[in-house]
């Protein structure tokens, strides 16, 4: 196949479609970059935990690694777009200079994606890292968490018995769920603090998380489990160390906890 | 077997001797679906055991509804006249001159449509009715599903209705968005493209027809017997515990897995041999590609679906426990199997459309496709990995956390070829001069929406990222990007392209803008919407929802209604232009690929003589 080379011979950067399309693409990059990155993370709201404090940086990083080629692409669509036009019902003459390929754009935009990748892989690593770790943590209290039909149940450590359905955490505590259900598959999502993990019949899966903020949200099922799964949920109260001693203690024993000493369950 | 057919008119006097085919159609097949459905459920009924089951879940029932549908399938198929090939085949005798002629519609009668015709333009034709009959009724639940989540509370339908709106909205949109590039367009322009006669196959393309035709009715049985309440996913053991309208379910995708995969058999095989003399594969237009690329990501994907779904019957029906924890079975293993099925699945949605509009994209800038090597490169890259990828979809199911990373690596890996065909439709765009059509500016659409289903899909590949964004409205939010932004937008742009050399006519050309414009606007507003929900918190297929999210709820109602009224002033089109629209050219857009150079209505075996061919079909403003 022909090769049109004639296209990037000379100061093709001095060209008026190319200075457009740079242009252009320095001022989109960063508005795109901002807007999405910001408006995303206002969605997703105050951060409750380290976990979704990352979470929302990682949203942030890879937005912001993405709006370059997003600008790029967008600029190159509207210098050609506000190019030559043509309406009509015949086509309109071909088009002159056409350009069957360039090596050099190709190999720019190859190492540039695969960069990007490289770049998006390693940040999920090292974040992925940093959840594993915290799963080890030997400060940690371990909460079983079993998901049935159409309620979450927290059972809490110590031979107290104590389990609930509005789950309560001590803030800056490392927790470690154990999590399994006595039914079909559930998702356990504790929106604001950003942990998430399947609830499987028959076997428990961890997940880690530190609360850092005082206050009331929400946990919710994330993987639909029958009829009234949009009601699948409740509460997390996350509140200071001594609140929540005074609340394990004043609960009673129900007698029907699964909570077993940590490693045991899992 | 005789699968190409020779020019020879039969001489005048001479009667065709045609058998029982002739008498074969749609309505023996019905009568003949249903009449076997209810022998067989009465037969069952007598003979089946009560309180003979060992098996914790009561599975008579199920039996009995698997093997009526069977029945149907099978009645069906007979009735259409699929059998009867084979069989005489088997007796040694095969059908004679005539019959083939009269299967391949020789008449080029009305009729044909409704028989078990092998000619690929009455197939295309068939596809391209069925494609849009799907897509009606997927989007009347789709609306049913918005009409509940017009307030917070919900509860205009019961949560049992409203989940198995949600799950047949989702398994029906998915089966009309695999077949909506490659049904109609792979089927009735591809062999004319390559410059076949017909299909390598012409009898298993007609199979490939009508067994989504046999699917669709167990799937609509299904609704009556409770429904799919379990999402299209059907997870199990959700499913094992869902009413008689799973059995449906497994047989409306065995039988359509059957169909994708006889489907893909034919298109590949016609591909490779039997492209017109010349026809290089590097002169072999993109489309082609893109549409053998779907269907032989199909071949390995659709088996592993059809499996998964016997299994899931036998646990249901025969009391094994291949799903079902309790007994030593595992969820995992059908979110493994499903899954494997379900990644390729998106690319076989995805690519022929993006094809499409590369195919497009030359016609309408006058200018060559931007380096067709890469184009086949980034087909080639994006089929190889999809089937590496599936279990991201399982990143926080706690089946294998040690095998998030390396599938991570996978899934990131995509965006590498995906970014090839960017390049390609932006460096084609790019100086050309710009026919505006519907066609071009689906282009710009597409770019827009694959843009923001492509990144929002580099957050959901991260592990972390996924941690909170999983099973929530921003999945949904992103497939739909993806499926129907980009999906959609490349079968839409198809239609109005292709529509002149398989009706005669032009889409009426202001009405096809008027439905761009609404659905393409009421899709980003529908689809932004459901992202910042999604962000917000708000999970997946919930028919209530906290107050919060009333805001993005509103948007996404309001954009489902603008892409509604969009796809009905398409349909106006459609069946107006159809019946009476302006005759089409043969060539009406010039472009240089085969199928414009026949005439409508295009001869029973496309071309006089077989085109022989010289150089590939973009030789737009190229020096000579």
């Amino acid at each position: 196949m022909a090769t049109t080379t004639r296209y990037f011979a000379g100061p093709w950067w001095k060209r008026q479609d190319f200075r457009r399309t740079g242009i252009l693409w320095l001022i989109l990059t960063p508005i795109i970059g901002y807007f999405c990155s910001e408006i995303q993370v206002a969605a997703m709201g105050a951060p409750a935990s380290e976990v979704m404090a990352t979470t929302e940086r990682l949203m942030r990083i890879f937005t912001w690694a993405a709006s370059p080629v997003a600008a790029f692409v967008a600029a190159m669509a509207i210098v050609s777009l506000l190019g030559k036009r043509h309406h009509g019902s015949t086509p309109p003459p071909d088009s002159e200079d056409v350009i069957e390929t360039s090596p050099k754009s190709i190999a720019v935009w190859m190492v540039s994606s695969a960069l990007l990748c490289l770049f998006a892989l390693v940040v999920g690593m090292i974040a992925i890292q940093k959840d594993n770790a915290s799963l080890l943590d030997a400060e940690a209290i371990h909460v079983n968490v079993t998901g049935q039909q159409w309620v979450w149940n927290f059972d809490y450590p110590g031979d107290g018995g104590v389990r609930s359905q509005v789950l309560h955490l001590p803030v800056d505590q490392p927790v470690v769920f154990h999590v399994t259900s006595k039914d079909v598959k559930h998702s356990f999502w504790l929106v604001q603090l950003g942990v998430k993990i399947d609830a499987n019949p028959g076997v428990y899966t961890e997940t880690a998380v530190t609360p850092n903020k005082i206050g009331t949200f929400d946990v919710r099922c994330a993987e639909l489990c029958g009829l009234l799964h949009a009601y699948m949920q409740n509460k997390v109260i996350v509140q200071s160390k001594e609140d929540y001693e005074k609340w394990l203690a004043s609960q009673p024993n129900t007698g029907v906890t699964t909570w077993t000493e940590p490693g045991a369950a899992a | 077997m005789t699968t190409t057919m020779t020019h020879t008119a039969p001489t005048s006097g001479h009667t065709p001797k045609v058998g029982i085919i002739r008498h074969l159609n749609v309505f023996t097949a019905f009568a003949l679906g249903i009449i076997t459905a209810i022998v067989v459920w009465r037969l069952a009924l007598a003979y089946l055991p009560e309180n003979a089951e060992t098996a914790v879940m009561t599975t008579r029932e199920d039996k009995i509804a698997l093997l009526s549908m069977i029945g149907w399938f099978v009645g069906f198929m007979t009735g259409i006249g699929a059998l009867v090939a084979p069989f005489r085949w088997v007796m040694g005798k095969d059908l004679s001159h005539d019959e083939n002629m009269f299967l391949a519609g020789k008449d080029m009668g009305v009729k044909r449509y409704f028989r078990y015709t092998t000619d690929h333009k009455v197939v295309g034709i068939q596809y391209l009715v069925i494609t849009m009959v799907i897509f009606g009724i997927g989007g009347i639940l789709a609306m049913l599903i918005r009409a509940n989540l017009g307030t917070a509370g919900g509860g205009l339908i019961h949560p049992q209705a409203y989940n198995s709106i949600v799950g047949t909205h989702g398994i029906v949109m998915i089966v009309g968005t695999i077949i909506m590039v490659t049904g109609p367009f792979g089927n009735y322009i591809m062999p004319i493209m390559i410059g076949a006669r017909d299909m390598a196959f012409p009898r298993l393309n007609a199979l490939s027809f009508w067994l989504i035709v046999a699917a669709a009715i167990p799937l609509i049985w299904g609704q009556f017997l409770g429904g799919i309440s379990t999402g299209w996913s059907a997870y199990n053991p959700l499913a094992g515990q869902a009413p008689l309208g799973m059995d449906g379910y497994i047989m409306f995708i065995c039988i359509f897995a059957l169909s994708t995969m006889v489907a893909g058999a034919n298109i590949t095989t016609t591909v490779v041999r039997m492209r017109a003399k010349g026809m290089t594969w590097n002169r072999t237009p993109i489309f082609i590609y893109g549409v053998v690329a779907s269907v032989a990501l199909a071949l390995p994907a659709f088996p592993v679906f059809f499996l998964s779904q016997v299994l899931s019957a036998f646990d249901r029906a025969l009391g094994t426990s291949f799903y079902d924890t309790a007994n030593g079975g595992s969820g995992w293993l059908y979110e493994n199997l499903f899954w494997i099925m379900g990644h390729p699945e998106v690319y076989v949605i995805l690519i022929p459309a993006v094809a499409a509009l590369m195919e497009m994209a030359p016609v309408f800038t006058r200018s060559p496709l931007f380096s067709f090597n890469i184009a086949v490169m980034g087909i080639a890259g994006i089929s190889g990995l999809s089937v590496l990828v599936w279990a991201h979809h399982m990143y926080i199911s706690g089946w294998a956390p040690l095998l998030n990373t390396p599938f991570m690596l996978t899934t990131e890996l995509i965006s590498i070829p995906t970014g090839m065909l960017f390049l390609v439709l932006i460096g084609t765009l790019w100086r050309g001069r710009l026919w505006i059509t519907v066609p071009t500016m689906s282009i710009f659409a597409l770019l827009w929406n694959f843009m923001i289903g492509g990144i929002t899909g580099i957050y959901l590949s991260d592990v972390p990222a996924d941690a909170f964004l999983h099973g929530s409205m921003f999945v949904t939010a992103h497939f739909h990007y993806t499926l129907m932004g980009a999906g959609l937008t490349g079968a839409l742009a198809s239609l109005v392209y292709w529509f002149p050399k398989m009706t005669g006519r032009m889409l009426d050309e202001k009405l096809s803008w008027i439905s761009f414009w609404f659905v393409q606007i009421g899709f980003n507003v529908a689809f932004m919407g459901m992202f910042f929900v999604g962000l917000q918190g708000q999970p997946r297929r919930v028919e209530a929802y906290a107050a919060i999210f009333s805001k993005g709820n509103l948007l996404t109602s309001i954009g489902a209604a603008a892409i509604m009224t969009g796809m009905l002033v398409l349909l106006a089109a459609v069946i107006g232009s159809w019946r009476s629209g302006v005759k089409a050219p043969m060539n009406p857009w010039q472009a240089k690929s085969l199928e414009w150079t026949v005439p409508y209505p295009v001869p029973l075996e496309n071309f006089e003589t077989l085109p022989v061919v010289t150089e590939d079909v973009y030789g737009y403003g190229r020096k000579k």
